[in-house]
């Protein structure tokens, strides 16, 4: 992603009047602000979304929540509160190794095609750095895991049928947490940032 | 010793369980019996509480169970054993990590102490050297006694079992239901068996009720179940074309 933002930047910002060290400021911000929380989170809606939601759904059609209530045992609290704890911590992991990964993705891609040099990008990803927006992206990325999360474990848990219904509400995990996931992003965005 | 008085249950308006008042007898395997769709499985699930019911009682000795809150339900409930249809094994554990479960959840037992409960268990229903593998190695007999096993780790007051013989061979099907009626009366368990295989009512139907449209029509053991005046439990039992020739030639 970093990569893509580096050489789209450097190909539409031709004019010399722009510093080239920009083409680093662009893509370190766009990673930042955007593309490491709310694009990481869609990308994991996908995957852990769905996960969450068929796995929960078939062990709903098969019985094994009745198993688990026959026993005593909240359900609910055994099989989601422990997805949703280990989305909370680590996801805030993986957007800061987007992070990093992104802005090394730009800055690999930009001097090898020759659009910006080294010495320029590492300037461009030094200047003007506001360290809240490091706090403002972490801040998303936990409330789009709880998104993922809740959205994908309610649907899987609810479901009722068979097989046919396990992968309807695995589909409607992934697209209710992506819809809510981007609706959330522009209410944290005017919270967060205005 | 389980009271179900006049218990109803509906489903988004569809009376399902109608007036239903039965006791199941404590030492005994008590059969609930009928036609696929008749309301079987919802009546076992209101009993052990998985459905809420619109109206009735159910008491488990002295105790209302369904008036119970979620402690109180969950003290009975550690009393109870149940096999599901499919078995319900849990996918992502071993067969003895699924038997030690309910211990892990219910007991203090060191581990060594789960092991040995957790093996005894399993020899309890011929189950050996299977520890380390998981449900999806299992065959559908294994399944079954596995979850057995796991049904009764807990020395359970209560087993509830929904149709054990579903999906099996004959042979199997009459080796669970031995099983089913060996441990009930080992342990003096009220259980409760679900089916609607007749080799099962003829082998374990100690009490027995019939069930049709949700409505209990009668109520009787296996002696008594072929001499019956009712005509829909007729139906069901002469259903094959060989036990209507038997019946006939025994007329």
């Amino acid at each position: 992603m970093g990569a893509v933002i580096t050489l789209q930047t450097a190909y539409n910002t031709e004019n010399p009047i722009y510093p080239k060290y920009l083409i680093g400021l662009g893509c370190r911000d766009s990673m930042i602000l955007e593309f490491s929380s709310t694009i990481a989170a869609l990308i994991l809606a996908g995957k852990v979304g769905s996960n969450i939601a068929s796995e929960i759904g078939t062990m709903r059609v098969t019985e094994q929540i009745d198993a688990l209530e026959i026993m005593g045992v909240n359900s609910a609290s055994y099989l989601i509160l422990p997805k949703m704890i280990a989305t909370l911590i680590f996801n805030p992991f993986l957007t800061l190794i987007a992070i990093i990964i992104g802005i090394f993705g730009g800055w690999i891609a930009g001097t090898l095609a020759g659009v910006i040099t080294s010495e320029n990008f590492i300037y461009g990803i030094q200047y003007a750095f506001i360290p809240y927006y490091i706090t403002y992206s972490l801040i998303k990325t936990v409330f789009f895991a709880f998104i993922i999360t809740s959205v994908s474990a309610f649907q899987g848990y609810f479901v009722n049928g068979g097989s046919l219904e396990v992968g309807r509400a695995s589909t409607k995990a992934v697209v209710y947490s992506s819809v809510l996931i981007l609706l959330f992003n522009v209410i944290l965005t005017q919270l967060l940032l205005s | 010793m389980i009271r179900v008085i006049k218990l109803n249950k509906s489903f988004n308006g569809k009376q399902i369980l109608e007036n239903i008042s039965v006791t199941f007898e404590t030492g005994k395997t008590n059969l609930i019996i009928g036609r696929s769709g008749s309301g079987k499985t919802v009546l076992l699930k209101s009993i052990v509480g998985l459905h809420e019911i619109e109206s009735g009682e159910i008491w488990y000795e002295d105790i209302l169970f369904n008036k119970l809150d979620f402690a109180g339900k969950k003290k009975i409930r550690s009393e109870m054993g149940m096999l599901f249809q499919g078995s319900a094994l849990f996918d992502s554990l071993t067969v003895e990590q699924n038997v030690r479960f309910p211990l892990d959840m219910f007991t203090d037992n060191s581990l060594e102490e789960k092991i040995e409960r957790v093996n005894f268990c399993l020899n309890r229903v011929d189950i050996i050297n299977a520890n380390s593998l998981f449900p999806s190695e299992l065959s559908g007999g294994m399944k079954k006694r596995v979850a057995i096993a796991r049904a009764i780790a807990l020395n359970p007051k209560y087993l509830f079992c929904d149709e054990p013989n579903s999906g099996l061979d004959p042979i199997t099907a009459i080796l669970i239901d031995a099983l089913i009626k060996e441990l009930t009366e080992e342990y003096s368990m009220t259980t409760i068996v679900n089916t609607h295989d007749m080799n099962s009512v003829m082998e374990i139907g100690e009490k027995i009720i019939f069930i049709s449209d949700g409505v209990k029509c009668w109520e009787g053991n296996k002696n008594e179940i072929l001499n019956s005046d009712c005509e829909t439990l007729n139906d069901f039992v002469f259903a094959n074309s060989l036990a209507k020739k038997l019946r006939a030639l025994s007329k």
